[in-house]
């Protein structure tokens, strides 16, 4: 459902001086999968996460998501998909039912869809009790919660979550891990960018190591443990950097 | 561009603006409560300022009273002059408001009473001093002046009847001076002197928060990301939040304009400086302000809106709209002094115009040159940093600012 075809993005900073984000990348991820993009700080996880949100224009190569071009297509692309990050923030002086009424209303919902939707999803994710407290009332978890409602209101078929669990305790973010399994068994696409090793080998069908904006190696967590001959993901990681920095001197 | 988009922002914004404290208080609290309340307050301690000193006794030092002891009587006659006597510092005891006024007669002769040719006395000389900037000592010369003029007429009258004439010989006619200026003018005037300055900072002040919050404000907390994700586009997000700036601006600057209204017309009615039944605002002069106040809300919500969206976060964004707010200010304030007629092409510079044309409004003139370049101007130059909004919004180095 998404591919991605040797995809690149260049930054430059303030002195001009150029930062290759992503560097020619290439993956893809199906339905009813959970695909990992691991990497450290500065990999380029979001940048390629925003390039398939269509919230930047990639400076090379091109990315099909839901059979739609990022760049040609983002119209069609929006619809179908749901974003999530770290740092998306939420309306503090609405509701969590405002909340989910606007989001459902700027993605071309029905009224009659929305309400049903809403009531499915707030029974779901137990938003029920505090669906007319407004947010800057809410704990973490909550809002947390709010957020993902927020992000699949719309049913897309496909999920972009940067980070989802960053900065959350250890209690909210595995409410957040278990509704991702929960949306990988109803079929949806799933990508998701994190920094913790254990996270991705606990989820993930498929795993990206990403590192200075390039793909070191990506497949099954079995599939690189046959590869490395490791079982630790984080040997893999370290194996795959210090190959790359040799490859380089 | 989709209308129901545009709207759907345009009411979460206002909405959001609403449940805000803060633009509550600058919306509505500032234009409607303290802006007249400020007004107010500073008209009631002038007016009572100046009655006070003028109930108070002045206290007048002479030296050298023996030399006319005709004016001395003259000002003994006044309950509101007290004469004492003292000799040294006096100008430090003028100063310290001890004393409000000297007189220093100088030794001479008694004054002439007789006016003949070829007269060879000098006219005596008083000297007198006081502190222009004590309210009191003003208070003090205003009386002693007074008497002193009606002293010099009774000379001047003794020393005409001496010769067979009276006063009518110093005044061959009289003038006679009649206002015709109607009321509504006048209070127009009053009014136009500073009216049109508070209204423009009105519009900038009210509309500032919201402008702040629903740009950079939402690029800081991480709204704006989810925004972009979904079916709006961004001209879509960009016109509704710059609507809803508007239509709070606009609030702002009408309630600012009820509220001075009252706070001008209230004391001046008490004072009985006008008739209040002579006020009537024609519904086409209403009109006209808004004809020429609603480009001013556009500009001012547009350039607040580009800041907004250029500046990495509120604080950032604060620091930029403050230059922009004392630039208004200040050319608001040209608008105060009294006298100053612009030129024409001068009517394309925007507030400037805003408030020139206002105050030719509130006095009943309706200049259509004038009119036109404000328009003009103020709807050129909006369009522009709309336009200019647009594009900052669409480039990732400026949404994506860190
Ligand atoms: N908007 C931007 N402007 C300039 N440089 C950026 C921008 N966003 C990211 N970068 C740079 O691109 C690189 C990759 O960043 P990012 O994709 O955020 O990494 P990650 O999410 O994996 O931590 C970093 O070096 C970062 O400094
Ligand atoms: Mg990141």
């Amino acid at each position: 459902m998404i591919k991605v075809h040797h995809l690149k993005k260049e930054f430059f900073d303030k002195k001009g001086g150029k930062i290759e984000a992503v560097n020619d990348i290439n993956f893809h991820c199906l339905k009813s999968q959970i695909f990992g993009l691991l990497g450290p700080n500065g990999a380029g996880k979001t940048t390629t996460l925003r390039i398939l949100a269509t919230m930047m224009k990639p400076t090379a190569g091109e990315a099909l998501v839901n059979g739609y071009q990022v760049v040609k297509e983002a119209h069609k692309v929006r619809q179908s998909i749901g974003f999530l990050s770290g740092e998306t923030g939420l309306y503090d002086r609405f509701t969590p039912r405002e909340t989910i009424l606007f989001f459902g209303r700027i993605n071309g919902l029905s009224e009659k869809l929305i309400s049903t939707r809403m009531s499915d999803i707030f029974k779901i994710l137990d938003m029920e009790s505090f669906k007319d407290v407004r947010v800057d009332k809410l704990s973490t978890g909550m809002k947390q919660k709010l957020s993902i409602a927020r992000a699949i209101i719309h049913n897309p078929p496909i999920l972009i979550l940067d980070e989802p669990t960053a900065g959350l305790d250890v209690i909210t973010a595995r409410v957040v891990v278990n509704y991702i399994k929960e949306f990988r068994n109803q079929g949806k696409c799933i990508i998701f960018s994190t920094h913790q090793m254990a996270e991705a080998e606990k989820l993930c069908d498929e795993i990206a190591i990403i590192h200075k904006g390039k793909i070191l190696s990506s497949g099954t967590l079995a599939e690189l443990q046959a590869k490395f001959q490791e079982q630790d993901l984080e040997e893999i990681f370290f194996k795959l950097v210090k190959v790359k920095a040799e490859g380089e001197v | 561009m989709n209308r129901k988009n545009i709207s759907l922002v345009f009411k979460k914004e206002i909405q959001g603006a609403i449940r805000d404290r803060r633009t509550l208080i600058s919306m509505i609290v500032v234009p409607l409560i303290f802006y007249p309340l400020l007004f107010l307050g500073i008209g009631y301690f002038s007016v009572i300022g100046q009655r006070n000193s003028e109930n108070i006794p002045s206290l007048i030092s002479i030296t050298g009273a023996e030399n006319s002891p005709e004016l001395i009587e003259i000002l003994k006659k006044d309950k509101n002059i007290t004469i004492i006597h003292s000799e040294n510092n006096l100008d430090d005891k003028l100063v310290a408001d001890n004393i409000q006024l000297t007189i220093d007669i100088p030794e001479q002769i008694e004054i002439e009473r007789d006016y003949r040719e070829n007269n060879k006395i000098i006219p005596l000389s008083l000297n007198m001093h006081y502190d222009s900037t004590a309210q009191n000592s003003l208070v003090a010369k205003k009386r002693v002046s007074l008497l002193i003029d009606a002293f010099r007429r009774k000379i001047i009258e003794e020393r005409l009847n001496k010769i067979g004439l009276n006063s009518d010989f110093l005044e061959p006619f009289r003038e006679q001076w009649l206002d015709i200026a109607p009321e509504e003018k006048k209070i127009g005037f009053m009014l136009g002197s500073i009216l049109p300055y508070l209204v423009i900072i009105l519009i900038f002040v009210g509309a500032m928060h919201t402008a702040v919050d629903i740009t950079a404000g939402e690029k800081e907390r991480g709204t704006l990301a989810t925004l972009l994700v979904s079916q709006l586009s961004r001209l879509e997000i960009v016109s509704g939040k710059y609507f809803s700036v508007m239509v709070i601006s606009a609030i702002s600057m009408l309630l600012g304009m009820v509220g001075l209204s009252i706070a001008f017309l209230v004391p001046a009615y008490l004072l009985g400086e006008v008739s209040i039944i002579n006020v009537h605002f024609s519904f086409t002069l209403f009109l006209l302000f808004l004809l020429i106040l609603a480009p001013l809300v556009g500009f001012a919500s547009a350039i607040l809106i580009l800041i907004g969206i250029f500046a990495r976060n509120s604080r950032e964004a604060s620091s930029y709209t403050t230059p922009i707010y004392m630039v208004a200010i200040f050319l608001g304030m040209i608008s105060l002094s009294q006298g100053i007629e612009l030129a024409q092409p001068l009517f394309f510079i925007p507030i400037l115009n805003n408030s020139f044309v206002f105050k030719e409004l509130l006095m009943g003139t309706i200049d259509w040159n004038h009119i036109t370049a404000t328009l003009i101007s103020n709807i050129g130059i909006a369009l522009l940093a709309l336009f200019g909004t647009v594009k900052l919004f669409n480039r990732e180095s400026v949404i994506f600012r860190s």
